[in-house]
Formats: structure tokens, C-alpha cells, sequence
């Protein structure tokens, strides 16, 4: 069963069309990891689906229903951009308007539960206008929570974070990970969403142009050898005379992309009078598996 | 993955309409401004009354606005064009009080950004309107109570004459309370339209709150009946001889156009983008 199924899916702001017949099939119980640059769709196709906007055209599902579905849209806990709090109200009397809006039962129970979540059963009785972006954005997770949703849609939740607060919300997105919600979660910090997608979208231009697992991800990215040696200027040449992709990496080492063994590459600098001190194989990560996926013509 | 365990419970209008009324009446209880306004309700007809019964600077008598406490409630007769301050300045001018309130309740939705946890919920565009067209017809009739209460104070510290017939006083106060959720509506329609620009919403709420409209046109074509139509029109309406066919007027004209409101600011909401 697909949480989220998307077909065709247009949306115009005037002359401007923000979504050009966008696809996008989100599997029940799947971390979505929605991947894109700024202004490429994600947040108007997060704002359609959590019903904020209306399409253009084309047809949104949630759980195999309209979107609009008041008993659907009652499964779905929502975080776009920031949590729409109500600043000189402290986090509890946010979070009680929230479980009030959502007919809670409990309501005291279930804020406790949530803010233990989110790491924020200390917080509740500040401000909400005191509180640091860090917190703002993981009392966004806990009204997010409320509700017990069978589906979360998180909009940026770990940008403009310290590494402190990046780790608790990962943290954070791991353990809702373990409870077997659909959680669709976009971000422009690949590095962290790739420890906890379990499925990936790439929109670019309003339109999704790949779609994948986790595993597919991880068989399509490329295997590459790292190395050191101690003369790196004249081992990037003479690797280049041979093997078709050679560059240097952020940290200084030599990287070859060619479907080589390491034994062969360091046989072949021995041979050139370059001893490697060391060497391993890699794959690249999402993120530049995103920055080649971007740069390789054709995709638009 | 988990497989096709999912029971949807669709929610009745009565239960989502409960959960956004409890949403909008926690808010209204929780937020100084209710407070603040109900103060400012009490204290301008203590004012008007207290005021204009003190001695001038030089301790030469003053001309008191009212003779009689009930007339900062309500004017003796239905006046709808402008015939001095005395018969303007009543309980009609919670209606303009009550409109800002309401836009600064409303504009806190959009400027906080609490609209996006409504409207994502299982929540409809109606029972966002219906619920703070109830909630703020309640800030505004308890604000009308405030204006008695201030209107009674002052008058007994100023010695002013109480004498009414009970039966038109209670039909007056009972016909402008009824015409709050009317105004409320109004209101709830003004911010919805202009929720992107929070000042002209307040601006709007105070134009049309101030029914100078109905005033102008009431001034030209003098008291006609047909003015009741209107909002400002059964408010004025609703004046200390009144009797049950003024309070049934003023609660079918403020149903009518809460109704009228209502629908039309559901439909502008679905068809627009919410935030």
C-alpha cells in the first residue's frame, strides 16, 4: 500500500509553474527522503499534500483517498517550514491547542509522550519565543506527533542547526523511524537524511526525475579507490595517463572511479617509481550521487 | 512496510466543529487581549457617563450626555442617520471594538503561522469559519455585558437616572447581543478575505464596524425600515423601545448574514491556497 501516491501533478503561481506534472509514490511505512535544489517543488508539493494549497491539476492520494479526506488528513502530522506556534504561549499550552484541534483524549499524556520524544519533557512551560531554533523545531516533530499519524511530512527539519541539535533530531527521526510511520522528510543536509532514508525522491524543475530505494541507491553509486602517496601532484598524472576519472578529494586524497582493483593501482605506481602509503575502496555517498546526478546532462 | 492496517474514522461536523470551538475558546481564554478588550468595553461607556457629568474647569454645571444610564445602551428610537453623539455613542460601539479584536485574533492564525496546524488537521474551511464566527460573537456579547456593567458603575457613582421599562431594556440589550454573531461573521469574512495583509483587515473591520455606510445612506434617505437589512441598520434597531419583534429582526438579520458570511468565505477558502 502506497502512503502517498502523486500523478501528474501541476501547480501555477501565476505565469510561473512551480510542479510540471510531477510523480511521486511514497510506500507505506518508508523514511521518503525528498531531495531537491531551492525552488524546485518540494516544499509547494509538501504544502499541496498536507492540503495548505491546491494543485493546478493532476490527482493526490493519501492511503489510497483523496487528500482532502477529512479521515484521511486526520492521519497526517504536519511540519512545514516552522511550526505555527503562538509565540508568548509556553510549548504545553501550544501543544494542548494542538491536541484540542486534533480531539485528543488525553492530551496531557500525549504531550508528555511526544515532548519525551523529542527530547523536550524539561521545555514545556517556557515560551515558546524563548526557545532556540533547535527546540523550535522539534516542538514543530512533537505537534507533528500528536495525534499518533500514520503519516508525517517534515519540511526542512534540520536545517539552520548546530551539530548538536542536528544529532538529537536525527536522533529523534531515527526513533520515529522505529515506530513504522510513513515519514516523508526533505532536506538540503544529504549527509544526515541518508542515515535514516529508506527511499529517496529527486525532484528538479518541479518534476521528480528519479525515484528509488535506499538499496538502489546503494548499488547505482559508484565504487571508487582512495589513496595517499607521498607525491600527490605526480600521482594524479600518472593515474591520469591510465584510468579515465582521477581527482582529489576535500581532504587531499586521490580518488579513481575506474572498476579497478587497489592491488592493480598500487602495482601500477610502484611501477612509476610512487609508493602508496594508502589506499581503500568507497562508494560515494547521496550527495554527490545528487551533485553528478544534477550535473549529467539531459536532466531537467 | 507495514500492509494495509490503516481504519479511517471519518470525523462528523459536530465532532470537528467541538474540536476547532475548543481550539478557539482555550485561545480566547488563554490571550490578555480578550481581557483587555472587555476591560476597554466597560470603561468607554464609564466614560461617556461619568465625563460628561462632571463639572467644567471652572466648576460651571456640565450638560451630561444621558440623562438616563440605559441611553449609553441603546438611542430611545431607531435613528440610523447622524443626529449627534448622544445617539451614536451607545452599545453599537462594542461592534467597532469587537471588529478590531476579532482582527487581531484572526490575524494571529496567519501571523504565527497556527493556521498551517489547523488546516492540515482533519479540519474543513467551514468549521474554521463557524467556529470563530461562535467564539468571537461570544468575546463580543461578553463585551456587550462589560459595557453594562461599566455603563451601571458609572452611573451610580455620577447619580444619573436609572428609570427604564425593563421589558424594552432587556429587548434592546438581548437584540445587540444576538447581533454579535452577525458582526462576528462579518469580521471572520473581512480577515479571511484579507489574511495576507493584517492591517487592512483591521482597517476594513473598523470601517464597516463604524456602519458608516448605513449612516450616510440613512442620513439621505432619512429612518426607513428597509435599513434593517443591514447589519448596522437592525443594531441600531435594536433601541430602549424596543419590544420581541425587534429582538426577532435583529436574530434574523444577524443569522442571515452569518449564514451569507459563512458560506462565502468557505468558498473564497476553497478556492484559494490557505497559507
Amino acid at each position: 500500500m502506497n502512503a502517498i501516491e502523486i500523478r501528474n501533478l501541476t501547480k501555477n503561481f501565476g505565469e510561473k509553474q512551480a510542479l510540471k506534472g510531477l510523480n511521486m509514490t511514497v510506500p507505506a511505512g518508508s523514511i521518503y527522503g525528498f531531495i531537491g535544489e531551492n525552488g524546485s517543488g518540494k516544499s509547494t508539493t509538501e504544502k499541496i499534500i498536507c492540503g495548505l494549497i491546491h494543485p493546478s491539476s493532476g490527482f493526490v492520494k493519501l492511503y489510497g483517498k483523496d487528500y482532502t479526506d477529512a479521515d484521511v488528513r486526520a492521519k497526517v502530522g504536519v511540519l512545514i517550514e516552522s511550526p505555527g506556534c503562538f509565540p508568548n504561549y509556553s510549548v504545553w499550552n501550544n501543544l494542548m491547542l494542538q491536541a484540542y484541534n486534533l480531539s485528543i483524549e488525553n492530551p496531557a499524556d500525549e504531550i508528555r509522550k511526544v515532548l519525551t520524544l523529542v527530547r523536550m519533557e524539561g521545555a514545556a512551560g517556557n515560551k515558546y519565543k524563548n526557545c532556540s531554533l533547535g527546540m523550535k523545531q522539534r516542538i514543530g516533530i512533537a505537534m507533528a506527533l500528536l495525534g499518533n499519524p500514520e503519516l508525517l511530512v517534515l519540511d526542512e527539519p534540520i536545517n539552520g542547526l548546530d551539530a548538536d541539535g542536528m544529532r538529537i533530531m536525527r536522533e529523534v527521526l531515527q526513533d520515529i523511524a522505529k515506530s513504522g510511520r510513513t515519514v516523508v522528510v526533505s532536506s538540503h543536509i544529504l549527509g544526515e537524511l541518508e542515515k535514516v532514508a529508506t527511499h529517496y525522491g529527486i525532484i528538479r524543475n518541479g518534476k521528480m526525475i528519479r525515484e528509488m530505494t535506499a538499496q538502489e541507491l546503494n548499488d547505482s553509486c559508484r565504487t571508487f579507490s582512495r589513496l595517499k602517496t607521498e607525491n600527490m601532484q605526480r600521482a594524479k598524472s600518472v593515474l591520469m595517463s591510465k584510468y579515465n576519472r582521477v581527482e582529489e578529494d576535500e581532504k587531499g586524497y586521490l580518488r579513481v572511479y575506474d572498476l579497478v582493483k587497489p592491488e592493480e593501482i598500487v602495482r601500477f605506481l610502484y611501477s612509476n617509481g610512487l609508493i602508496v602509503s594508502e589506499i581503500k575502496t568507497d562508494k560515494i555517498g547521496l550527495e554527490e550521487y545528487y551533485i553528478d546526478l544534477m550535473s549529467e546532462k539531459g536532466v531537467n | 512496510m507495514q500492509e494495509n492496517r490503516i481504519s479511517f474514522d471519518s470525523p462528523s461536523f459536530f465532532a470537528r466543529l467541538k474540536s476547532m470551538l475548543s481550539v478557539d475558546f482555550y485561545r480566547l481564554f488563554h490571550t490578555p487581549l480578550f481581557y483587555i478588550f472587555l476591560g476597554i468595553a466597560a470603561i468607554i461607556p464609564a466614560m461617556l457617563i461619568g465625563m460628561t457629568a462632571m463639572a467644567g474647569p471652572n466648576g460651571e454645571p456640565a450638560t451630561p450626555l444621558f440623562t438616563n444610564v440605559w441611553q449609553a445602551i441603546a438611542a430611545d428610537t431607531p435613528i440610523y442617520g447622524f443626529e449627534g453623539i448622544d445617539k451614536y455613542a451607545n452599545m453599537n460601539m462594542v461592534f467597532i471594538f469587537g471588529g478590531i479584536m476579532v482582527s487581531i485574533f484572526i490575524g494571529h492564525d496567519y501571523k504565527s503561522g497556527y493556521v498551517k496546524q489547523l488546516f492540515t488537521t482533519h479540519a474543513k474551511k467551514e468549521d474554521y469559519l463557524i467556529s470563530k464566527s461562535l467564539t468571537c460573537a461570544f468575546a463580543m456579547a461578553s463585551m456587550c455585558i462589560a459595557y453594562i456593567i461599566g455603563s451601571i458603575v458609572a452611573g451610580l457613582f455620577t447619580q444619573t437616572s436609572f428609570s427604564v421599562n425593563v421589558y424594552n431594556l432587556v429587548c434592546a440589550v438581548l437584540g445587540k447581543m444576538f447581533m454579535s454573531l452577525g458582526w462576528a461573521s462579518l469580521y471572520t469574512f473581512l480577515n479571511v478575505i484579507f489574511r495576507r495583509y493584517f492591517g487592512i483587515s483591521i482597517a476594513s473591520s473598523f470601517f464597516f464596524g463604524t456602519g458608516i455606510l448605513v449612516i450616510g445612506v440613512g442620513s439621505i434617505i432619512g429612518n426607513t425600515p428597509v435599513l434593517n437589512l443591514f447589519l448596522y441598520g437592525s443594531s441600531v434597531f435594536a433601541c430602549l423601545s424596543s419590544g420581541f419583534v425587534n429582538v426577532l429582526i435583529c436574530f434574523i438579520a444577524s443569522v442571515s448574514w452569518a449564514v451569507v458570511y459563512n458560506v462565502v468565505g468557505s468558498l473564497v477558502l476553497y478556492r484559494s491556497d490557505v497559507y
